[in-house]
C-alpha cells in the first residue's frame, strides 16, 4: 500500500513535470521520452533480477531458522552477528520488522536486533553490484563499510539507553 | 554481431548469474522455487509505479534539466539547505533504495553534490510512511530513538563518504 501510494505521487509529479515542459520545448520532451524508455526496460531486468534473488532467499531460508540462529549469540557478538545477517537477508522492510519483533518476544537484547533491523534496510549484499555500477567503487566501499561500523555504534547506543 | 554478444554478457553478468541460480533451484525444490518467483513479480508489481517513475524522471533531468538548476538545488553551493533536502525526501521515501542508484548517478552527473545523495541513501533506512507499522510492532520510544540515530548518522555518512570520494581522485563516482 505504502509503495502505491509513494509511486502515485511519484507518477504525477513525473507527468506534470513533463506536461509542463511540453508546451516549452517538444523536441527535447520526446528526445527525453526515448531515453527512459531504454532506462526503464534496463532498470526494470536489473531491478526484478534481484527480487528474484531476494524473494528465493526468503523461501529458502524461514524467519524462524534465522531468529532461532541469531537467538543463541548476545552482547557484542549478537550485534556483530546480526549486523552480518542483516545484510546477507535483504528484503521488504515490511518484512524486516516483523522478524525484529519475532526477536524481541524470544528475549533478544536490544542491540542485536538493532543491528539486524538497521542492516536489514541499510546494507545489502546483493544490491552492492548495482552500487558499484551506478555509484562508483570508492562511493560503494566507503558508504558500506561506513554503515557497518555505524550500524554497531549505534546498536550499542541504542543497548545502552534502552 | 560477436562484440555485441559479449557486451551484452557485460552489462547483464549478475542477471544471467541470478538466474541460473533461479534455475538450479526450480531443479531442487519446484515448490518453494515456484513461489519464489511468483513473489517476485508481486514485488515488481508493487513497485511498478516507482520503477516507471523512477525511469521517465532520469531521463528527464539527464535531456531537460540544465545542471546549474541541479546545482543551485542540491549542489556544492547549495550547503546545509541541500544537505537538509536529502535528508527529508529520504526519509519520505519508501521502497528499496537501490531502485533510485541510476537516477542518483544521473543527479551525480548533472552537478548534485556526493554529500547530498549519500545523505539521502543514508536517511532511507528511516520510512515515515512505515513509522506507525513499526511502532505498533516495537514500541514508541524504541522506534522513535533508533529513527533519530539514524538521521543523525545521515548528516555525518554524508561527509565523511564525500570527504573519501573527492579525495582520491583516480575514479569518477
Amino acid at each position: 500500500m505504502q509503495n502505491l501510494i509513494t509511486g502515485l505521487i511519484l507518477l504525477i509529479f513525473t507527468i506534470s513535470l513533463y506536461v509542463i515542459y511540453f508546451r516549452k520545448d517538444r523536441s527535447k520532451v520526446k528526445k527525453s521520452i526515448e531515453k527512459s524508455k531504454k532506462i526503464f526496460v534496463q532498470n526494470s531486468v536489473r531491478l526484478f533480477a534481484i527480487f528474484l534473488i531476494i524473494s528465493l532467499l526468503d523461501k529458502f531460508l524461514s524467519k524462524e531458522a534465522v531468529g532461532n540462529f541469531l537467538l543463541k549469540f548476545s552482547g557484542l557478538k549478537g550485534i556483530l552477528l546480526g549486523d552480518i545477517v542483516g545484510a546477507i537477508m535483504m528484503g521488504p522492510i515490511a518484512s524486516g520488522y516483523p522478524i525484529a519483533k519475532y526477536l524481541f518476544d524470544h528475549g533478544a537484547e536490544v542491540g542485536l536486533v538493532s543491528a539486524f533491523l538497521l542492516s536489514w534496510v541499510m546494507i545489502g549484499i546483493i544490491a552492492i553490484p548495482v552500487e558499484l555500477k551506478e555509484l562508483g567503487k570508492k562511493f560503494t566501499i566507503t558508504r558500506n563499510i561506513l554503515a557497518f561500523f555505524s550500524i554497531i555504534i549505534i546498536s550499542l547506543i541504542m543497548e545502552a539507553i534502552l | 554481431m560477436k562484440e555485441k554478444y559479449i557486451s551484452f554478457l557485460k552489462e547483464y553478468i549478475l542477471e544471467i548469474v541470478i538466474l541460473l541460480i533461479a534455475i538450479i533451484l526450480i531443479i531442487f525444490n519446484p515448490q518453494k522455487a515456484y513461489l519464489g518467483i511468483s513473489n517476485a513479480f508481486t514485488t515488481y508489481l508493487n513497485l511498478f509505479l516507482v520503477i516507471l517513475s523512477v525511469a521517465f524522471l532520469t531521463g528527464f533531468i539527464s535531456e531537460v534539466v540544465p545542471k546549474e538548476t541541479i546545482k543551485k538545488i542540491i549542489g556544492k553551493e547549495s550547503g546545509w539547505k541541500g544537505i537538509l533536502l536529502g535528508a527529508i525526501l529520504g526519509t519520505l521515501m519508501v521502497g528499496p533504495a537501490y531502485v533510485f542508484y541510476p537516477f542518483f548517478r544521473e543527479m551525480i552527473n548533472k552537478g548534485a553534490r556526493i554529500n547530498v545523495i549519500v545523505t539521502t541513501i543514508s536517511a532511507w533506512a528511516i520510512k515515515v510512511p512505515w513509522i506507525p507499522f513499526a511502532i505498533t510492532l516495537l514500541g514508541v520510544k524504541y522506534v522513535l530513538f533508533l529513527n533519530s540515530l539514524v538521521f543523525i548518522y545521515a548528516i555525518f555518512s554524508g561527509f565523511i563518504v564525500e570527504y573519501f570520494v573527492i579525495h582520491s581522485k583516480e575514479e569518477k563516482a
